[in-house]
């Protein structure tokens, strides 16, 4: 097992390197102006222009360029490790800027994915025990609102009126958790509710199928032959089996939203992570994409292991070696 | 392309003409001493990031919205403004000197004398003395400490052996003792009191910023205020030595600035600023539309953000609405900008026949109307002239709706136009291409011109390039015409306009600002591979340098004329619109000002509820 969570260590890290590698290839190539302008005033000179690009390293190389970027993430710069450097856009460290965001989106995602996974899985569940009856239409109809509502509308809807109209939360924007857990709550209710409304549609679609499959295999024939109650043939042999495919989507759906909330971040003024790759993406600002980009590919990598070592306890036939 | 844009000219017409016919007289709502009171905290949201140029380090640091924090809330100068709107807000006052001094030595010297009782922030806690002013401008000297505007102070004796490194101080400045500073010019420079109001010049000390030497950008949230509020936070920071130093709670770079009262401040010291509120806090929002409802509800007070139509018209509207609508002038030009070299800009009948056919009033309606700007008839706006030019309107037409008679006529004699037809009727006329960023305005804009050239014969082949600024600043991609360019001043007076815009001695190969090229020489077009008509590009040099040396009201009027010169001799740009600032301010704000100098909110002159 050690071996196996070693070698898959080292493949993360290969892989954040290779996208590292190809997001600093697609902003260098792109014409995007030169970086330097940014801090050179409204009237630049030559020689101030020069200073900024040494300061940059924007007077080498692409490929030294690169190397100082791995060098400073391998071992830190002043701001500490891992270095990644200081924003085109206003000069701020983004290591700072990513550990000032990265709270806000983390608990957006836990959130959100703890309520779809529940509500997603028990809706799930209930459709398919309860297969063609009313309440699995009304939990399919739900699942289809879910996928079919954009979550910018879901979210501007929310906020006005559940927090605008009714009072009921305390609207947009993100307070720290020191602030007092209330006020913490009372903000992130809606964009994780928004957030997870579409997932669990997905999600309960997903269980409902996988379950029903299950639950036609022979092997549940034979426990309910052998006079196992209904609950047990359901919680024990059918929805066990039939969450490995909810387990590897859920690991992946997690890791991507660590970079790639942006809608609701916008839409609820949460400024996480994915709102920061956005700015730099419309700004061209590579150092705060590729922390971005860096924060999501190792995401994905950590989460795509999370998964596999899940696999084993779902699956008893899957071993590591 | 003709029938949509046809359809959203109307429609902005038709928002536009609600908005005027309602608005009238919506202006600055300011000035009610009988509502100020003191206490409270002022909210500002800010829209997407605070978009500093150097993370609010004074330094660098050259957005116009960090101005009005720095010079309202944190930074004093020996001379500043007096934080109001119009004309009195550009007259420069006393503030950490004890009087503004006349230059002596024909313009060369200037002496100030620093006020007792002027004190760092907590935790330098102590007098501001000659020497904080000399560490401030030695930083903005240091290529390696990020400066963006240092190209101001280079009147300054010595000034560029010390950038250079080949002198240990700047020799033009002198400190006789802790309360005497004295300047020494190479130059006379009418302005220089203006460049030594600017943030940069404010005292820094010495104990502090050694720390972050080398280091752009760093000497921010443990910024040392001299002025009536500082970080919040700063208080705390322990600055034995340079390891202990950490950055105040009070600002992050990105979602926070807070701002609280300074303890050591001395009102007395003061005669400006009036510190109305506690606190300050200005919290960066995702979402523009969110910073207005909160506006609306009173959880902010005010934004540094674009506003939504539907709250601009709302509140230019609503007579219930109106005393929280304000606006001022923004001291900022809108142009479209002809390259001299390439043709058929190359001929100035054409440039004439262009500020003729162009219906500036479609451009600005396209905008939103009369609320956004006033119709610009010269190059820089009439506030930083005192008015004088109000009259001045070299390419009038009907209703600023351009005119196909008085083009033609304007086109007559071009190289472009055969016969004398009145057309540009050559094949250089067709197909010009036109750079255009990816704005929401810009497709109306590009309409809109698009329609007008072809009154008079001229087609573009359009670029829309989001982001379109580093492609016309650089000019050797030959650019003919862009209607991106905006210019705003940096304090108010016109070198800041015409410095930058037409020297063509600054021209350079990258991020070069003088976009028409005006001044270009065939030796500068061979060295930045600029291709072309390079052979008798109008210069204004030498105008510019006896503009420079005056002082007012030789000054103004020199650039006068220089503005004058350039609209009808040389015709860069067709001008088309100065813009306002508008603010939109919630109901808890009981005492709104503008701030010229920085064209923002006068931050320390707002009072709450």
């Amino acid at each position: 097992m050690l071996l196996y969570l070693a070698r898959r260590l080292l493949w993360t890290i290969l892989v954040v390197l290779v996208v590292m590698f190809v997001t600093f290839l697609v902003f260098f190539k792109l014409p995007n102006g030169d970086p330097a302008l940014r801090f050179a005033g409204k009237s630049p000179t030559t020689a101030s222009l020069a200073e900024i690009h040494k300061r940059l390293h924007l007077d080498k190389p692409f490929y030294v360029e690169y190397g100082y970027f791995v060098k400073n993430f391998a071992v830190g710069d002043d701001q500490g490790w891992p270095g990644l450097g200081y924003s085109y856009g206003n000069y701020v460290s983004v290591r700072s800027e990513i550990l000032e965001r990265a709270p806000r989106t983390l608990f957006l995602v836990a959130g959100a994915a703890t309520l779809w996974l529940i509500f997603g899985v028990a809706i799930g569940v209930l459709s398919a025990v309860k297969r063609r009856t009313w309440i699995d239409r009304v939990a399919m109809g739900f699942a289809l609102f879910g996928i079919s509502a954009p979550v910018f509308w879901l979210g501007l809807m929310s906020l006005f009126v559940v927090w605008k109209k009714l009072g009921l939360t305390g609207g947009s924007g993100y307070v720290p958790l020191s602030d007092g857990i209330g006020a913490w709550f009372s903000h992130m209710i809606l964009p994780w509710t928004v957030l997870a409304l579409l997932y669990i549609a997905i999600y309960a679609r997903l269980t409902r199928n996988n379950l029903l499959e299950t639950l036609g295999e022979d092997y549940i024939r034979t426990a309910r032959a052998k006079g196992l109650s209904e609950r047990t043939v359901i919680f024990k042999h059918g929805l066990r089996a039939s969450l490995s495919p909810i387990a590897t989507i859920f690991g992946l759906d997690i890791a991507l939203l660590v970079g790639g909330a942006i809608i609701t971040e916008s839409v609820f003024n949460i400024q996480g992570l994915g709102w920061l790759a956005f700015n730099g993406a419309i700004t061209q600002d590579l150092p705060s994409v590729l922390g971005v980009v860096i924060c999501t590919a190792t995401a994905v990598a950590v989460m795509n292991l999370v998964v596999d070592v899940v696999y084993a306890f779902l699956d008893p036939r899957v071993r590591y070696a | 392309m003709k029938k949509p844009f046809g359809r959203l000219v109307a429609l902005a017409g038709v928002v536009a003409a609600i908005v005027v016919a309602t608005a009238a007289g919506a202006t600055a709502h300011s000035n009610k001493a009988s509502s100020i009171k003191s206490g409270g905290t002022l909210n500002v949201g800010w829209e997407q990031s605070f978009g500093f140029t150097d993370n609010m380090d004074p330094t660098g640091e050259y957005l116009g919205d960090a101005f009005g924090i720095l010079d309202n809330l944190l930074v004093r100068t020996l001379v500043g403004y007096t934080h109001n709107a119009d004309g009195p807000g550009n007259a420069i006052v006393a503030d950490i000197a004890t009087t503004v001094p006349k230059p002596t030595n024909g313009g060369l010297t200037y002496t100030f004398k620093i006020k007792q009782g002027v004190k760092f922030s907590p935790p330098v806690n102590r007098q501001v003395t000659s020497a904080d002013f000399v560490t401030a401008l030695e930083r903005e000297a240091n290529p390696k400490d990020g400066a963006q505007y240092a190209f101001y102070y280079k009147p300054i004796k010595g000034w560029d052996a010390y950038a250079a490194g080949k002198a240990k101080s700047i020799s033009g400045i002198k400190t006789p003792d802790a309360s005497t500073i004295v300047f020494t010019l190479t130059t006379p420079t009418g302005d220089f009191l203006k460049r030594l109001a600017m943030p940069a010049a404010g005292p820094m000390p010495v104990e502090v910023t050694k720390c972050f030497e080398g280091q752009p950008g760093k000497y921010t949230a443990d910024l040392i205020s001299t002025a009536g509020y500082m970080i919040k936070g700063i208080d705390e920071v322990d600055i034995s030595s340079c390891a202990n130093i950490k950055p105040a709670a009070g600002y992050d770079g990105q979602t926070i600035l807070d701002v609280v009262r300074n303890p050591n401040y001395v009102k007395s010291t003061d005669p400006t600023r009036k510190n109305y509120v506690d606190e300050v806090k200005f919290m960066v929002n995702a979402s523009n539309v969110d910073i207005y409802n909160k506006i609306e509800s009173g959880q902010l007070d005010m934004a540094t953000s674009s506003i939504p139509p539907a709250v601009l018209k709302k509140y230019a509207t609503s007579s219930s609405k109106k005393q929280y609508f304000h606006q001022n002038s923004g001291d900022r030009t809108w142009y479209i900008t002809m390259n001299l070299t390439q043709a058929p800009f190359d001929d100035i009948h054409v440039r004439r026949a262009m500020n003729y056919i162009v219906d500036k009033d479609a451009l600005r309606q396209g905008w939103g109307g009369p609320t956004v700007g006033d119709i610009a008839n010269h190059l820089v706006p009439d506030a930083l002239f005192g008015g004088q030019l109000k009259s001045y309107n070299p390419y009038k037409t009907p209703g600023n709706h351009g005119s196909a008679a008085l083009a033609m006529k304007a086109m007559k004699g071009s190289k472009y136009s055969t016969g004398n037809s009145g057309m540009c009727d050559a094949a250089a006329c067709k197909n010009v291409l036109l750079v255009s960023d990816t704005r929401g305005v810009d497709p109306g804009m590009v309409a809109t011109l698009q329609q007008d050239a072809k009154k008079i014969g001229i087609t573009f082949k359009v670029r829309q390039i989001n982001g379109a600024y580093p492609t016309i600043q650089t000019p050797s991609k030959n650019v003919p015409i862009s209607e991106r360019p905006g210019w705003g001043k940096d304090y108010a007076d016109a070198l800041t306009f015409f410095l930058p815009l037409f020297d063509g001695r600054t021209i350079i190969a990258n991020g070069n600002t003088n976009y028409s090229l005006v001044g270009v020489t065939p030796a500068q077009c061979k060295t930045l591979k600029i291709g072309g008509n390079c052979t008798g590009v109008p210069s204004v040099d030498t105008q510019l340098d006896k503009c420079s040396v005056q002082i007012d009201p030789a000054r103004t009027t020199c650039y006068e004329n220089l503005d004058k010169y350039l609209m009808t001799n040389v015709v860069p740009w067709v001008p088309w619109m100065w813009s306002k600032v508008t603010r939109i301010t919630s109901s808890n704000v009981t005492h709104y000002q503008f701030d010229q100098f920085a064209t923002t909110p006068a931050y320390a002159m707002i009072s709450v509820k």
